[in-house]
């Protein structure tokens, strides 16, 4: 797994970020559908067609926060940053999770950069009864071209870096 | 039947409903449950419109704004094990372009069974929209707005037009007005929504080329608009719920955005009224015509005046109406003429043809505005066009 490294990419700016502590976050589950349609207008303005990219990112964004809050946690922060470079927009979330967990996410992310992805995603949607975490991640490769890795913070903390570009061309 | 999911939560937000005449479930708002528990009620009566209908069930997804992945399996796994047990069955999903992602996503189902099938809607939507919004019309469209603007930008600040406000400015157009409006009375923010994707890139180039920042051009239905309630202190929508077939519906998602105490303001002709001298008799059977002519195609291009009804209907307050006539001693003689000359074209260069009319009527039908361009370009003569604005206010 690749370490974090913040001068990796200087050309991404940061525009906004929002740090929560793990148990309130978990407190409600309305939280992922506040802080993505929050964020997502927040960042929307200045992209051509505002509104329609403002309710792509809140879907794709949304996703990734259902993901995190059905992740076991081992306290403490989440931190959600998104930043830009010119058509691609990034999301990083980080929070601290066991070995278990973060094996999972290591293969998931894996996964999903998969050839058969398609395939796999429309065999969960005929086949599943609800979407697991793996195929909400699958989810968002094939339907908003996104590119995802996660980064390792330190011993107990990592960040899912998902790549979004031209989400409303 | 219509099931509302539970008030508590983001669940909340969202409305199914059932219309058997139409055989049509439909499915509204932002549904991001935590289980598909939560979805129970609208998966039983999704489960119990399959049971009701014969042929084809359509499902309209036209104003659903957001569905986590949670709730998309559930409602897709009710279709797909429908398609499996009654394969006579047709499913017609019906998106729209606007929202951005039902239409792949809904369309991936139809990989899975064939009998699933997806409809964008928008497209049939403004019957007549097309003659007006395509290719050579825009450099009359941007006459067209010089010569309103002399008038509005006196007339907008008695209608909520004021530095700083946040507005909306529906059906833009070319987004000329916007521009307009930034540069005179600076504005917070300006979102600019229109259905035409030709005009919105045009506006967009424009906005590039002469480094305007700070207005959003966003692509968007007018009638069924992804926009938040309660947003702005000022929404404009100009010379257009004249040619929809709907404007009540319009001016119902302008109150719906617009902020309590805001105000939304409407303009719209009332085109038996144009006028000329010389030739006036000649003049005023074209425009009756053309009144007749839009009739035909579901827009009411006489709404001018009706303006006050419909702002009282659609429930606004301290309603503000007025008129002005733009006119031929309006800058440049040759600007009105060349906007009759484009009127001519297309009025009865293409929708008169396309209604059918012989070549006599049309004949005649020229001449009217051939005899307004005179009019305009003539050393003593006078031509009008004739405009009301009106605006209202929603209620705190």
């Amino acid at each position: 797994m690749p370490t974090k490294d913040a001068n990796a990419e200087p050309s991404f700016r940061t525009m906004i970020q929002v740090d929560m502590e793990i148990a309130s976050f978990l407190s409600n589950w309305a939280h992922c559908d506040y802080i993505s349609s929050y964020l997502a207008r927040t960042i929307s303005h200045n992209r051509p067609d505002s509104v329609l990219f403002s309710n792509l990112f809140s879907s794709a964004l949304n996703e990734l926060l259902e993901v995190t809050f059905r992740t076991r946690h081992s306290g403490g922060a989440l931190e959600c940053r998104l930043s830009r470079h010119g058509e691609t927009d990034r999301i990083e979330l980080t929070f601290a999770c066991g070995q278990e967990e973060r094996t999972f996410l290591e293969d998931a992310v894996a996964r999903v950069q998969g050839v058969d992805r398609q395939a796999r995603y429309l065999s969960s949607l005929s086949g599943d009864v609800a979407p697991s975490r793996d195929m909400m991640l699958l989810e968002l490769t094939v339907n908003y071209n996104a590119t995802l890795r996660l980064e390792e913070v330190d011993a107990d903390t990592v960040t899912i870096v998902v790549d979004l570009g031209g989400l409303a061309n | 039947m219509t099931a509302h999911l539970s008030p508590t939560g983001t669940v909340g937000r969202f409305k199914a409903h059932f219309d058997l005449n139409n055989q049509e479930f439909s499915i509204a708002g932002s549904v991001r449950p935590q289980t598909i528990d939560e979805l129970a009620p609208s998966l039983a009566l999704l489960k119990e419109s399959i049971d009701n209908v014969r042929g084809v069930l359509y499902i309209n997804v036209r104003r659903l704004a957001q569905m986590n992945n949670t709730a998309f399996h559930a409602f897709s796994r009710v279709i797909i094990d429908a398609c499996r047990v009654r394969p006579e069955l047709r499913f017609v999903v019906i998106t729209s372009s606007v929202v951005g992602w039902t239409t792949r996503k809904f369309g991936r189902l139809s990989k899975i069974e064939p009998s699933i099938s997806v409809e964008e809607y928008d497209s049939e939507f403004y019957p007549g929209q097309s003659f007006l919004e395509e290719g050579g019309f825009i450099p009359i469209l941007r006459t067209q707005t010089k010569m309103t603007w002399r008038h509005e930008r006196s007339i907008l600040p008695r209608h909520g037009m004021r530095p700083g406000i946040v507005m909306a400015d529906i059906c833009c157009g070319i987004g000329d007005f916007a521009v307009l409006a930034q540069k005179e009375f600076e504005p917070a923010r300006i979102v600019a929504l229109d259905h035409s994707k030709s005009s919105l890139a045009y506006a967009r180039k424009v906005a590039s080329e002469f480094d305007i920042t700070g207005i959003e051009y966003t692509y968007g239905d007018a009638s069924e608009m992804l926009l938040d309630d309660d947003q702005f202190d000022l929404v404009t929508c100009r010379h257009s719920l004249q040619i929809f077939n709907r404007p009540a519906q319009i001016l119902k998602e302008l109150y719906r955005i617009c902020k309590p105490g805001g105000r939304v303001y409407i303009t719209n002709e009332k085109n038996s009224h144009c006028l000329g001298e010389p030739r006036a008799e000649s003049i005023r059977w074209t425009y009756n015509e053309v009144a007749k002519l839009f009739e035909h195609f579901d827009m009411d291009v006489e709404l001018g005046p009706k303006s006050r009804r419909y702002l009282a209907d659609a429930g606004f307050d301290d309603i503000r109406v007025e008129s002005f006539m733009v006119t031929n001693l309006d800058g440049d003689p040759k600007d009105f003429a060349d906007m009759i000359s484009a009127w001519e074209d297309v009025y009865a260069g293409d929708m008169a043809v396309k209604r059918g009319d012989s070549e006599e009527f049309i004949k005649q039908f020229r001449q009217g505005f051939k005899d307004h361009i005179s009019a305009a370009l003539h050393p003593k003569g006078y031509a009008g066009w004739p405009i009301w604005a009106a605006s209202g206010q929603k209620p705190l």
